[in-house]
Order: C-alpha cells, then structure tokens, then sequence
C-alpha cells in the first residue's frame, strides 16, 4: 500500500511537469520539419490508404467502410506500439536527466505516453470525419469508447514500466520486443476481421486471449457496429492491466536508483 | 553545539553491473557474464554541520562525484546510511532537461519544473533569471541555435535560484567570457554563504576551497585519507600530488 501511496503522491507532485514536459516534446517533435503538426494528420490518412489498397485491390477482401475499419485498428496499434518501443528504451534516451536529478521514473513513462496520447487524439478526431465521410451512423455505443480506452491505457503503462525495467539491464531488449510486437501486430486483425476471417473456435480464443484484439474489436463495435462491447472480457484484461502496473510500479520504486549507475 | 544538516555512516557504493547485459552475449557464450564490481566508494562517514561549507578534493575517479551523487539521492548507496534530518537537497547541475529545439524561455520552466519549483515560482522569477543570463532577445529563439557560451549562460542562470537547505556542486564555479565568470562567481558566493545553507563542494580548484570552506574533505580510491582544516589538508594534498 505505501507503493500505490508513494506513486500517487509523486504524480501529484510532478503533475504540473508531466503536463509542461509532454507538451515540450510535442513542440520539438514538430519544430523543424516543414508540414509540422500535419504529419500527425498525414501519417495515419497514409497508412490508412496503404492498408486499403493492400488488402481492397491486392487481396480483393471486402469488408464494411474498410477505410475507417482500418484507421481504428492502426489508431489503437500505435499507441500500443510507441509507448512499447518507447518505453525500453526510455531511461537511455533520458540518460541526461537520470544522471543528473532525481525524478521517480514513471514519470518519465506518463511523458512518453501522454504524448502518445496526444498524437492519438488526433487520429481518434480524424476517426470522426471519416465516419461522416463514408456516412457511418452516429450512435449512442460511441460512449464506450471511454472505457476501452482507459483498459488500452492502464494495459500499456503496466507494460511499459515493466519493460522499462528491463530495458535499462538488458542491452538487445529492443530487438526482443521488436520481434513480438510484430507478431501481436498481426495477430491482432489491424487490417481484417478476426471474427470472420479466422476459423470458428479460434476467432473466440485469439481475441480473448489477445488483450490488443480485443481492444481493437471494441472500439471497432463501438464506432462501427453499433454493439455492445464484451465488458467482462475487458474487465478481465483492466484487472490484468492493474496487476501488472503495480508489479511495475513496486520494480521501479525498488530499483530506480540503481538505473543512473548502468546508464553510463 | 549547532545541529548536523548531512551525517554519513560507512558508505559504500560500488558500481556494479556496469557493462549491461545482452541477450545476444550471453547466448553466444552460453553463459551469464559476470558482472565486474567497482567499488567506487569504501566506507565513508563524516557530518557536516548546518550552515557549515565542506570542499572535497581528491584525484579523479577517487569517488567525489559518486558520492555526491549518492547525497542528492540519484544513486542508492550498496550499504551504509545517508541523513539529511529532513534537509531539501540538490545537487547543482547545468541544463539539466533542456529540450534543444525549444526556445530558451521555454527551457526555463521545463529545467525550472524538473528541478522541484513550482510553475508559480518560476513566473515569479523569470525576469531575474533572463536578466542575469544576459541573452536578451535570444531568450525567444532556440537553444540549439547558441553558442555554448550562451547556453550556458542560461543553465547557470536557471540553478542559481535554486533555494535548497543542502547544495552539492560538483565543478560548476563560473560559466561564459570574462564579465559573465566573475558575475557568475559572485553569484555563487552568495549562494553558498547563505548562513542556513549547507554546501558540499567537489573542485579542483584549490583555492576558491581555500577561500570558501569550513573543511575540506580528501578523499582517495574512496577512502577519507584527510579531513579537517581546509590550509592543512589542502597542502598536505599538494604535496601529495607533487610526489606522484
């Protein structure tokens, strides 16, 4: 308890610089590239028309406001993505600060994601605009979208902290999680259905068992089908999502001040 | 008898896993390797009084810096204790968070922010800090457009309104040309006179420590070999040196 404690308090107290240094990156990222802010427009409108032509005249598979489909399965993968590969090898990258002052480092996480988060914001705005565009209906299950966010969020900060951990003692993890993320990233039906194109029993496991697919799947059913969204299952992977956190969070608490010394 | 702000008691701090480990090393090998121990620090204790100034000298690598380090809380110590009876610390470090691409007002508040104050505080003081870094109107452009005379003019400017009880320096005395190096030295001075201000200094200039310290500490290959009356340790140190 004096972990869960102690994390509240130092986020309460570093707040106001999450917030400052969140937006500080933010601003460097677009500094001084010439489109600036519109390549975080850009880059998802892109992807989206790479994955629609891959798979609506390559494969020739149809599926329904496939542009749209497709735009929320990136969406939700590049959050998950960027704060993985972000987070391993966070300390390293912020080499010039560990060294130099104390800051409990999951604030450096909550940085690296809610940057992220930002970025995906846009993309979630831009998520709407298509909906009118390709004339997707409106409807009131777009209210569940708030809780399969907060699932993807709490999932991905567990996971980060964990990884951040390791990142700082194991050189090649990188690679390591690289390789994963691949695989997930495909199994994950970013751009296909899994409950139609994969056979019957095991469209049901891979998306139970896969937390990203099943994040990926509610979102799609809460702009796209209009359904209700598996709250159990979701429940379940937000439980998942805590448990792994505070495992996180207690690794950090206890081994922070060790990270300055490898970091060298 | 006035009251103790640091008391330190056999610290030890040794570096140890300092190469990192690789999956791809160790699958190579077939084995874990090893990890070399480096004790940088063997079994320090000393106390500073409150208000009191202590210089470190020492050769490099004799753990100065390591140890300070470990005061402001940045490294954990591998055994011994570290008390600050409830003292705020920092260790005074140069443009620490700077974010390149940003301007210079900017980097104020993210380095201000990291290093404990308050948005508030730091709105209060960001005239003086602009004013004492003599940047002008080069405050609104970007830090990675400087010269690093300019930059660290800058950083010099945010640490010195750091208001902590205890301050750690390691090496920063003075920054920039001629006019800025005395203004910047004086500013110092004041800082570390403050009466309810505690200071540890690590430098090699030995006789700024001359003129500032209460007591010099000696440390070398991590042991206290010397400590008390800064003319005393300091020439016993010089002659030292010569003799290596």
């Amino acid at each position: 308890m004096i972990t869960i404690k102690k994390f509240f308090n130092d986020i309460k107290k570093y707040f106001k610089y999450i917030l400052y240094s969140t937006k500080s990156n933010l601003k460097a990222e677009v500094a001084n590239s010439y489109l600036n802010w519109l390549w975080w427009i850009l880059d998802p409108l892109c992807f989206m028309l790479v994955y629609t032509f891959m798979v609506e005249v390559v494969f020739k598979t149809k599926e329904q406001y496939f542009p749209v489909f497709v735009l929320i399965g990136l969406t939700a993968w590049n959050f998950f993505n960027n704060n993985i590969t972000g987070c391993v090898k966070l300390i390293s990258s912020n080499k010039s600060i560990v060294t130099k002052v104390y800051i409990p480092k999951y604030v450096l996480v909550l940085i690296k994601m809610f940057t992220n988060l930002f970025k995906m914001f846009i993309s979630w705005g831009l998520i709407l605009i298509m909906m009118i565009i390709f004339k997707v209906p409106y409807t009131l299950y777009i209210l569940q979208f708030l809780p399969v966010l907060i699932v993807l969020f709490v999932l991905s900060f567990g996971i980060s902290c964990i990884l951040m951990h390791f990142g700082v003692f194991v050189e090649d993890l990188s690679n390591v999680t690289n390789i994963c993320l691949k695989l997930v990233f495909y199994m994950s039906g970013i751009f296909y259905a899994i409950s139609t194109r994969i056979p019957a029993p095991y469209n049901r496991i891979l998306v139970n068992l896969n937390p990203i697919a099943l994040i990926i799947d509610s979102f799609r059913k809460t702009f796209l089908n209009a359904h209700i969204v598996n709250y159990r299952m979701l429940g379940l992977w937000l439980i998942v999502g805590i448990v792994l956190s505070m495992i996180g969070i207690k690794t950090i608490q206890k081994y922070e001040n060790s990270y300055a010394k490898v970091t060298k | 008898m006035s009251k103790d702000a640091i008391t330190i008691k056999d610290l030890h701090i040794s570096y140890r896993t300092l190469k990192g480990f690789s999956i791809k090393k160790s699958l190579l090998k077939m084995k874990i390797n090893k990890s070399e121990i480096f004790e940088a620090v063997r079994g320090v204790s000393f106390s500073v009084e409150k208000g009191k100034i202590l210089g470190v000298i020492g050769k490099n690598g004799s753990g100065k810096s390591t140890m300070l380090r470990s005061i402001a809380g940045i490294f954990s110590p591998d055994s011994g204790t570290i008390d600050l009876h409830g003292n705020s610390v920092s260790l005074l470090s140069i443009g620490v968070g700077f974010q390149n691409k940003l301007t210079g007002y900017e980097n104020i508040f993210l380095s201000g922010m990291l290093l404990g104050f308050s948005e508030h505080q730091i709105k209060e003081r960001i005239d003086e800090i602009i004013e004492f870094s003599e940047l002008g109107k080069f405050i609104y452009k970007p830090v990675s457009s400087y010269s690093s005379g300019m930059y660290s003019k800058l950083a010099f400017s945010i640490t010195a309104i750091l208001e902590t009880d205890i301050m750690l320096i390691d090496e920063v005395f003075s920054v920039g040309d001629v006019k800025f190096k005395e203004k910047s030295y004086n500013k110092m001075k004041e800082l570390i006179s403050d009466e309810n201000r505690t200071v540890v200094i690590v430098s090699h200039s030995l006789g700024t420590l001359k003129e500032l310290c209460n007591e010099v500490l000696w440390l070398h290959d991590g042991k206290i070999k010397q400590i008390g009356d800064p003319e005393k340790v300091i020439s016993a140190y010089e002659d030292f040196m010569k003799k290596d």
